[in-house]
């Protein structure tokens, strides 16, 4: 359910699966160098370019430890990493629903929030402390439109009228596959569940939700930059996806704007590998990473909200607007409940992976 | 062989073992199949019936043969697989035809129409294709422009979608064996045909056409296989009901982590297609399946 920058996304979708299927044979990464030295897998493009001078270059700086990156940071990788015992990464930047797969595989260290600055921590939302991840760059699935479409704020601006063909014309487009769960909660929503009351979701109402959004939908699409591509093109009028994506395209000049309105919040986090060696350069790393200004040097430069409320001291009122994590954007949104998500159902899977496959199900024999 | 035999008494006995077993060449070959090929597909069958628990378990092949949701993507991947080899038999055959009876310099060029869009990358295509068929596409956008049509085609994001990128991709597959077949056919054999008194057609029809049935049949057989494990192609241009298990495959290993249920839908593909062959080579014939008769 991650953001995904950059074209690794894309070229990862070719080699898919045979890859992962092949990897425990093939040794890619480059063995650690030393103790001095840790790897943050992560999602290259202007992501990574981005934290490399912000977060990467400044820590080495003061602390004289290197960071490598590597990624992009997909479970399948980690997985083959730890069952093999070579363990080449450190530090994950990665979505909840990921983390929530490798923790049930049992991929990942605990986070020793005891190793946590208490007064940084303090300024991230208690939401984001989870046991195996710290969030700290924030997501956000939104109502994304094309301004030609819905010129001077006449696009839909809830999930009902979303929902809604007659009223609001248009082709809509929503995310299936590569690892994003069903939009249950908008689907509930938009059948008039209060935001407040999403969680726990009534599943069985979110899927005849579904059902009805269904011939609305014209492409159920498997990648955020495919979603953004069609938007900018006029193929698509309405699309579910991520904000701030959008607000990168807009920012490129395509006629494309977000509403952030009813939106669902969700945090890419900091985990750490298991088996990953050196404890103290990884928490080291953390501390240094969730400063409310490293943050906001961060969110200047690719438009993700910053966990650190600490981080809109050090931005402008303009810059605050188009974060999805301003206190005012905050306000309008709500946050995905990472604790439902994460439930082992009867069958020993979590309610993700169950409804991941349910989305398949429901796909292939629209029902 | 006939060199390698003629210098023999030079070469010493070394060349002499060569020679009486022309077999040990293919050492090398048959041992990086071993590795490339059967070592993985052992390893998905290990993955397909392992059971953390058990040690072996049939509990992956249950959920498989008893999940309707999968028969279906199989049907739906058979389906898009089928309708792809026919449509590049009735447009491949004629091309390579025509490649195959004309002169030098416009067999070139067919050939380097066919093959060009052939060095880039599927996915280049693919995203090509979508910027051509769209609402706001080239192609619509055009017809509208001319009267030809009042409001935009589906062209997109639905099987004619899927076919049209796909066939794009495939094409060369059913050209070039047909091809390769009907440049060695003997081109006087039409022509003795026609002198005993065959119309055009029946020549074509009892001579040509059979001889060159092998390179349709392997034509087929390669489009067939590689349609079936398409999976870029139809994620880009289709819709919902062109979801094939390849997509599917790829949700259970990278998404949901569960490797011996996705190794065992890879397993019942791969038996699935095999199944096919089997059919096929019972009443084709395998080395005429394989592209390996008319040789």
């Amino acid at each position: 359910m991650t953001d995904r920058s950059g074209p690794s996304r894309r070229a990862m979708l070719l080699s898919g699966a045979s890859l992962t299927i092949a990897s425990p044979f093939v040794h890619l990464g480059a063995a650690r160098a030393d103790n001095r030295e840790i790897v943050v897998a992560s999602w290259g493009g202007s992501r990574t370019t981005a934290m490399r001078e912000v977060m990467f270059a400044p820590f080495e700086q003061a602390t004289g430890i290197r960071v490598r990156d590597d990624g992009p940071p997909e479970a399948a990788k980690v997985k083959a990493m730890v069952e093999s015992g070579n363990v080449t990464w450190d530090i994950l930047d990665t979505d909840i629903p990921a983390i929530l797969a490798m923790v049930n595989a049992k991929l990942l260290e605990p986070i020793d929030y005891a190793k946590i600055d208490k007064a940084k921590l303090a300024r991230i939302p208690s939401v984001l402390h989870h046991p195996y991840g710290l969030g700290h760059l924030i997501y956000s699935f939104n109502i994304v439109y094309n301004t030609k479409t819905f010129p001077n704020g006449t696009q839909p601006k809830t999930w009902a009228e979303v929902w809604d063909g007659v009223r609001f014309k248009g082709a809509r487009c929503f995310p299936f596959r590569g690892g994003l769960s069903p939009q249950l909660e908008f689907a509930a929503i938009a059948d008039g569940v209060s935001v407040d009351k999403v969680y726990p979701l009534d599943i069985e109402r979110a899927w005849s939700s579904m059902d009805r959004l269904r011939p609305l939908v014209t492409k159920w699409y498997a990648t955020h930059a495919e979603a953004i591509q069609l938007l900018s093109s006029g193929e698509i009028d309405i699309c579910c996806t991520i904000g701030p994506r959008g607000l990168v395209a807009k920012k490129e000049g395509a006629p494309i704007d977000v509403e952030f309105a009813g939106g669902k919040l969700a945090p890419d986090n900091w985990a750490i590998v298991k088996g990953a060696r050196n404890t103290e350069a990884i928490y080291q790393f953390l501390n240094f990473v969730i400063d409310g200004k490293v943050q906001a040097e961060l969110a200047k430069r690719i438009p993700y909200g910053p966990s650190s409320q600490d981080a809109f001291a050090h931005l402008s009122e303009a810059e605050s607007r188009q974060l999805n994590t301003s206190p005012e954007n905050l306000a309008k949104q709500f946050w995905t409940d990472i604790e439902w998500w994460g439930k082992v159902a009867e069958n020993g899977k979590t309610n993700n992976e169950n409804q991941i496959e349910r989305y398949a199900r429901w796909m292939v024999k629209r029902a | 062989m006939t060199a390698l035999a003629a210098s023999g008494d030079l070469a010493g006995p070394a060349n002499r073992a060569w020679r009486a077993r022309p077999g040990l060449m293919v050492i090398g070959a048959l041992l990086f199949c071993a590795i490339v090929y059967l070592g993985p597909l052992l390893s998905l069958i290990g993955w397909a019936f392992r059971d953390p628990k058990t040690g072996w378990s049939l509990l992956q092949l249950y959920r498989v043969a008893t999940d309707d949701a999968y028969h279906l993507a199989f049907l739906v991947t058979f389906r898009i697989a089928a309708v792809s080899t026919l449509i590049c038999v009735l447009i491949g055959y004629p091309y390579a035809y025509l490649m195959a009876t004309s002169g030098p310099r416009l067999a070139t060029l067919l050939a380097a129409a066919v093959m060009i869009p052939f060095w880039s990358s599927v996915l280049a295509r693919s995203l090509a294709w979508m910027i051509l068929l769209g609402r706001k596409g080239v192609i619509n956008e055009w017809l509208i422009a001319t009267g030809l049509i009042e409001r935009p085609l589906a062209l997109l994001f639905n099987s004619i979608g899927v076919q049209i990128g796909m066939v794009h991709v495939l094409l060369p597959f059913m050209v070039l064996p047909i091809w390769a077949v009907m440049a060695r056919l003997d081109a006087r054999l039409p022509r003795a045909a026609r002198s005993l008194g065959a119309s055009p057609t029946q020549a074509f029809l009892h001579v040509t056409l059979p001889l060159s049935l092998p390179g349709l049949a392997a034509g087929a057989t390669l489009v067939f296989m590689f349609a079936i494990g398409f999976y870029v192609t139809p994620a880009l241009l289709g819709g919902p009901d062109d979801l094939t298990i390849a997509s599917l495959i790829e949700m259970e290993v990278r998404d949901l982590l569960d490797w011996p249920f996705g190794a065992m839908l890879s397993l019942a593909l791969l038996a699935l297609v095999g199944a096919i062959f089997a059919v096929g080579a019972v009443f084709a014939g395998a080395r005429r399946l394989a592209g390996m008769e008319g040789r």
